[in-house]
């Protein structure tokens, strides 16, 4: 016996009930566990769907489907990476290595600069109101709870694998509480914190920006079922 | 309180001959799926968990809740590619050995078969007069 289209639907929501909120691990997790309801009403064919759909359930362990979750969290978070490090290798060929180059000479001549700290501290504080502003925009324009948002997706439109605001903010935190001086730092120090603002400027317009823009173009090259849908 | 014991117990306890199994099997899940991938050219997971159950003849069980994170990481490190059909009214997640798994998996069974004789030597050493 099969299961029908409403049966179907109704383990895709018996998975967001039990915390699988998006639609690529709960697509694997309904198969599984209709397969299994399947298996059991080959032996049972005259169990309820509710009861077959529990001992199935029960056979994922105390924790439910939460460890699958994790897990796959983690796995795509690897995957997040290797997108973002793909989009910074390119700002090291050219032409782009030209504007890397002229925002590292703009930090390293601000940083030897009587107001280095405050500068920084400002343009700190401008990206985090320019990131929130944004943040806030996309979330008004949020789908709602029904529709189907692949993990991939929500990573690149809302979490930014955590580099978001809250990067900035203690960035923002460190130079402002640890009265950082860079006029008494050696030049050598002052280039290594140019390298590293440099970088985080372009991990910062990359998350924020070269991504969500292409962002269905990464969830066609991520899943093939994307299309299907 | 007793009830919510015996509710935890029945979750987590198993039989001891079935346990001490499923720990010596944990740490070789990988490398199962990467063979029977190796053997089959594409899979979805519920059929992993049968062939497994078919081929052992129900003495090892990979449990669901291992299975996939185990998938999911072999997939993120390059080792497994997906393909996803519509089989029915449902969508179903194939996984299939890229290059690099097909690599892996031949180094993964040369690592175990070593593995394999090490213990043989330590469960069951053969004493010799030289």
């Amino acid at each position: 016996m099969k299961l029908t289209e409403t049966e179907i639907e109704r383990l895709y929501k018996f998975t967001r009930e039990h915390f699988v909120y998006h639609y690529d691990v709960q697509s694997e997790l309904v198969d599984h566990l209709a397969n299994d309801i399947e298996q059991t009403w080959v032996a049972q064919p005259h169990l309820k769907f509710e009861k077959a759909r529990d001992i199935s359930f029960k056979k994922f362990g105390v924790f439910g489907f939460m460890d699958v979750v994790e897990k796959k969290q983690k796995a795509m978070n690897k995957h997040y990476w290797k997108i973002l490090l793909r989009f910074v290798k390119e700002w090291f060929t050219l032409p782009k290595i030209i504007i890397t180059g002229l925002i590292f000479m703009v930090f390293f001549t601000i940083l030897q600069s009587t107001f280095a700290e405050e500068t920084i501290i400002a343009s700190t504080l401008i990206l985090v109101i320019v990131d929130l502003f944004f943040l806030f925009k996309n979330r008004s324009k949020k789908k709602t709870p029904n529709e189907k948002t692949f993990l991939l997706e929500s990573m690149i439109g809302e979490t930014r694998n955590g580099f978001s605001v809250l990067v900035l903010v203690n960035i923002f935190n460190m130079i402002n509480l640890s009265d950082v001086n860079f006029n008494t730092m050696s030049i050598y120090m002052l280039l290594l914190v140019a390298i590293f603002a440099t970088l985080m400027c372009i991990v910062f317009y990359i998350t924020a920006f070269v991504m969500p823009s292409k962002a269905q173009e990464l969830l066609i090259e991520k899943y093939p079922e994307y299309k299907m849908i | 309180m007793t009830a919510v014991i015996a509710r935890i117990n029945k979750y987590t306890i198993k039989p001891q001959k079935n346990m001490g199994n499923q720990k010596l099997f944990k740490g070789s899940l990988q490398t199962i799926i990467l063979k029977l991938l190796a053997q089959n050219d594409k899979m979805y997971g519920y059929e992993i968990t049968q062939k497994v159950k078919e081929l052992t003849k129900g003495e090892l069980k990979i449990t669901e809740g291992a299975l996939y994170p185990a998938l999911h990481k072999l997939e993120a490190d390059g080792l497994l590619d997906v393909e996803v059909a519509k089989v029915g009214n449902r969508l179903r997640k194939y996984y299939k050995l890229t290059e690099h798994g097909t690599k892996e998996t031949a180094n993964k069974l040369a690592e175990m078969q070593e593995f394999l004789k090490t213990m043989q030597h330590l469960v069951n050493p053969k004493f010799s007069l030289e």
